[in-house]
């Protein structure tokens, strides 16, 4: 058999003194509770800001474009830059769920159910800018390849925007899938315990007829990796593509050979800020310190000054170029609009660099890796800076065109441009409000695998294996 | 019980065989520096120096790879690598050595073959002076900055990378079987490897290719080069790690090192071919669909001219193969296909190598000659003979490593 054991080193992934039965009960109370006053404050706050974003693109449906101050050269603005930030987000999710299974990543079970419910619903929020930002959005299925009645129309399958179509759908795709098939056996306990009839029935449906026997979670198990070796490259090719939207284009300060795995890194680097903004408050209100432990918060936090790191790698690579290159454009876009103070954008991109590059260096301490308030406050700060650097490489790129005369224009977004993005908000928690109340918020299953190598009650147990000399331990269990 | 064979022996064909290869090495290196060396053709000196710079370069990156690995598995506490550890800090010692080689080489192509060589065109005080762009550039592609940040570079690999393999020591002894030493032990390894890391990342996956390869091209640039060539030098490098592990298997070692952890390895062979090739196509589509003639100058010849052929091998060694052989989980676990997967990516790789310097230097004919493969049996010969040494000066197996008994029970 198979010793369950790891170094007494290595910090416990589920604290307290836990069984099988435990982890269901404290991982199901959430939900088999009324929600806290808390919970309806909060709801009825994302209600209201998305009540806000479907009366933004209401006028922007009726009125037109010109609801927003797109103008002649900043024609992607607020809209495409809550685009990329919102697909960004949407990266950690499926990186815990697929990349950290494969890297055998025990600590990835205590966060990974939330953080793809989290990019499930990011991508959700992307989706709309692009969709909405079509203006005739009636017509919006002509983005779609298909034999029609346009003449000899077909879309421009050259374009990078259509490849996003592809990209993004197949992405939403596999990460729902991932996680739905991941949450049929948490559901088949929720179901099990149930104490009302309707209760059984709703989340009997749910559940697919999930029976918990063994070749149900062979097959479970075949189609978790199946999907985890699926989800690894779409992990890569989402934001590679959506850097693509740029980065094919002739214009200065888009057109870089390193814009594919800087903006992976990037949307790692984002994706893992918001899952601990989100963790912060969830282990919190549910009383869920347990699964979610410090060490699980100071891991993500090695996350995001490793990828911070590399994003800061990607910019100074960037900001060399445009001086090595010794093209007029590209220094007039690096050094005269961006990494000049004084120029019209100049707060964002040196905001860019605060947030996203100097600020995460802090978490080279684990004293402050494994502060809450420090941790909080930094994800807030990351994802500020993630903001900025789209907006950075889209604004600052488009509004000095190679026109000067267009020039003087200084783009700036009205009301309903900003409503639309607070409507986003609105969407994304309202999702994950439901989502806290009526879903496993953890994977129980997942936690009860690790539950019997890295509990904490589990470690003491075997704490005596430390002591045995290598030979006689390879001896006796290595296979 | 019987005890295990974890002292290292170098074998007697070993040494031959090493010694065998340097004795081709220089017997190439020595005609090549009669006929090509000191020729009054600045052509064939261009060939001679260039092929010693790529070669010394590329067994350079992929040595320090090994190093790499080993920092960027502590930073992440990994536990499965433990058994076999000490392969890849044996290959690490290479670091010093070649980086002496290469430094001498670089020196010598900057400071020693004048204004007149291919190879450095930012060298040529004219050119420079008539020529905008590389007169902006001189700032950085000079010969004083060149020479300090390659003593830095080279001596700072070493240096971190000796102290990385004088920590590991402290795992023969049994004073660390205490938890709390295994403590700090685990913190030192993790302060030493991040400052490693953050080394690396300042120079391999920035400034150095830039300054040592792609300012061979001096007036074209690509801010994806740098970690293309990471990438490049870091599959070959685990390749390298693996092919060790098979040999001292095979010779009766590393008695803990099974399938498993084989089999991990094959994936990061995959897995990093896979990304090379997702940094090969996204620099060369994105140059391609832009079309600036800039930009696409570094290519032309490459995919038109006389680099057709190696270009397309290129991408057949080192994506096509394998993605097609190592998909299988059995192929993974295989010795031989392993075997044979390791030598072809480093193969492949130094062929990769050889058009980003080679192309540059003689765009017009390209062609693998005897030179090649002759300073290639050189680095070859010399990496077998001082890693079998360093092999042979340490127990195998780190005993009282905090994570020995987690890497003896892994299973994948």
């Amino acid at each position: 058999m198979h010793l369950k054991y790891e170094s007494q080193l290595r910090e416990p992934l589920v604290n307290g003194d836990k069984n099988y039965h435990q982890v269901t009960e404290d991982i199901c109370r959430p939900i088999e509770v009324r929600p806290t006053k808390l919970w309806y404050i909060g709801f009825f706050i994302s209600v209201a800001l998305l009540l806000f974003g479907v009366y933004s693109v209401y006028r922007e449906v009726t009125y037109g474009i010109g609801q927003w101050n797109l103008n002649r050269t900043v024609g992607w603005g607020w809209d495409i830059t809550n685009f990329v930030w919102w697909i960004g987000i949407g990266h950690a999710g499926t990186l815990i769920s697929a990349i950290l299974l494969l890297f055998r990543q025990g600590w990835r079970t205590g966060v990974n159910r939330a953080a793809e419910a989290m990019t499930i619903f990011a991508v959700i929020c992307a989706g709309q800018f692009p969709l909405w930002h079509m203006g005739r959005v009636w017509m919006a299925f002509f983005v779609f390849p298909y034999p029609n009645t346009r003449g000899p129309l077909w879309i421009n399958f050259n374009s990078p925007l259509l490849w996003d179509v592809f990209a993004i759908s197949t992405y939403f795709t596999v990460s729902l899938l991932f996680w739905y098939t991941g949450l049929l056996p948490d559901f088949g306990t929720i179901r099990d315990r149930a104490k009302t009839k309707l209760r059984k029935k709703l989340y009997g449906i749910v559940s697919f007829g999930w029976s918990g026997s063994t070749k149900h979670w062979q097959r479970h198990e075949s189609l978790a990796l199946v999907l985890a070796g699926l989800s690894t490259p779409l992990v890569l090719s989402v934001h590679t593509i959506v850097s693509f939207d740029f980065a094919t284009s002739v214009v200065p300060g888009w057109h870089t050979t390193i814009f594919p795995p800087y903006f992976v890194a990037g949307a790692i680097f984002s994706g893992f800020a918001m899952v601990q903004s989100l963790m912060v408050i969830l282990r919190k209100v549910f009383n869920l310190q347990d699964y979610i432990t410090l060490g699980h918060i100071e891991a993500m936090n090695k996350v995001i000054v490793l990828t911070g790191s590399i994003v800061g790698c990607a910019y100074l690579t960037e900001l060399f170029m445009g001086w090595y290159s010794q093209n007029k454009y590209e220094q007039y876009a690096f050094f005269y609009t961006r990494a000049n103070l004084f120029s019209p954008y100049g707060w964002s991109y040196w905001g860019m660099m605060t947030c996203n590059v100097i600020s995460p260096q802090i978490f080279w301490f684990r004293k402050l890796r494994r502060n809450l308030y420090v941790t909080f406050f930094m994800s807030v700060v990351v994802n500020i800076g993630m903001w900025f650097e789209r907006f950075v490489i889209i604004v600052t790129s488009l509004f000095r065109d190679y026109l000067p005369s267009s020039w003087p224009v200084y783009y700036s977004p009205t009301i309903f441009e900003m409503g639309f993005y607070l409507g986003s908000f609105g969407l994304f928690f309202t999702c994950f409000f439901l989502f806290a109340k009526y879903f496993p918020v953890i994977a129980i299953a997942e936690i009860k695998h690790v539950l019997k190598t890295s509990g904490e009650n589990y470690k003491e147990k075997v704490g005596d294996i430390e002591k045995e000399p290598v030979e006689e331990f390879a001896h006796q269990y290595a296979h | 019980m019987a005890s295990i064979k974890e002292q290292f022996e170098i074998p007697g064909k070993m040494r031959t065989w090493s010694i065998a290869l340097i004795c081709v090495g220089l017997l190439a290196l020595i005609i090549g520096f009669a006929t090509k060396g000191i020729s009054t053709d600045q052509h064939q000196k261009d060939i001679f120096w260039g092929t010693l710079m790529y070669n010394s370069i590329y067994f350079l990156l992929i040595c320090n790879g090994s190093m790499f690995f080993i920092c960027a598995t502590t930073l992440a506490m990994g536990g499965w690598q433990v058994v076999f550890r000490r392969v890849p800090e044996a290959i690490s010692t290479m670091v010093p050595i070649f980086g002496l080689i290469a430094f001498v080489i670089l020196m010598y192509i900057v400071f020693g073959m004048g204004s007149h060589t291919h190879i450095y065109h930012w060298l040529d005080k004219d050119a420079v002076t008539n020529d905008e762009i590389l007169k902006g550039k001189s700032g950085f592609l000079n010969p004083g900055f060149f020479l300090l940040w390659t003593v830095l570079a080279i001596g700072l690999w070493s240096l971190l990378g000796w102290r990385m393999r004088k920590l590991s020591s402290e795992a023969d002894d049994p004073a660390l079987a205490n938890q709390d030493a295994g403590k700090s032990f685990i913190w030192r390894n993790t302060v030493t490897a991040s400052l490693f890391i953050v080394w690396f990342g300042l120079t391999v996956a920035s400034t150095v290719p830039w300054l040592w390869l792609m300012s061979i091209d001096p007036h074209w640039y690509s801010t994806m080069y740098s970690w293309y060539t990471f990438a490049s030098s870091f599959v070959a490098g685990i390749s390298l790690v693996a092919l060790w592990i098979i040999y001292l298997k095979n010779k009766g070692y590393l008695a803990y090192t099974t399938e498993e952890h084989l089999h991990d390895i094959g994936k990061f062979m995959f897995a990093f071919s896979i990304f090379w090739t997702y940094l090969w196509f996204s620099q060369y589509m994105l140059i391609w669909y832009a079309n600036m003639s800039e930009e696409t100058v570094y290519f032309k010849h490459r995919v038109e001219g006389a680099y057709k052929g190696i270009f397309f091998l290129n991408i057949i060694i080192n994506f096509v193969c394998p993605i097609l052989i190592l998909m299988k989980r059995s192929a993974k676990r295989n010795y031989t296909l392993m075997t044979f997967m390791a030598v072809l990516i480093i193969f492949g790789h130094w062929i990769d190598f050889y058009q980003m310097v080679m192309g540059s230097v003689r765009p017009e004919d390209a062609g693998l000659s005897w030179l090649d493969f002759g300073i290639a049996f050189l680095f070859v010969g010399l990496m077998i003979f001082f890693v079998g040494k360093a092999l042979a000066k340490k127990p195998l197996l780190p005993v009282y490593h905090p994570f020995v008994k987690e890497s003896v029970i892994h299973y994948t």
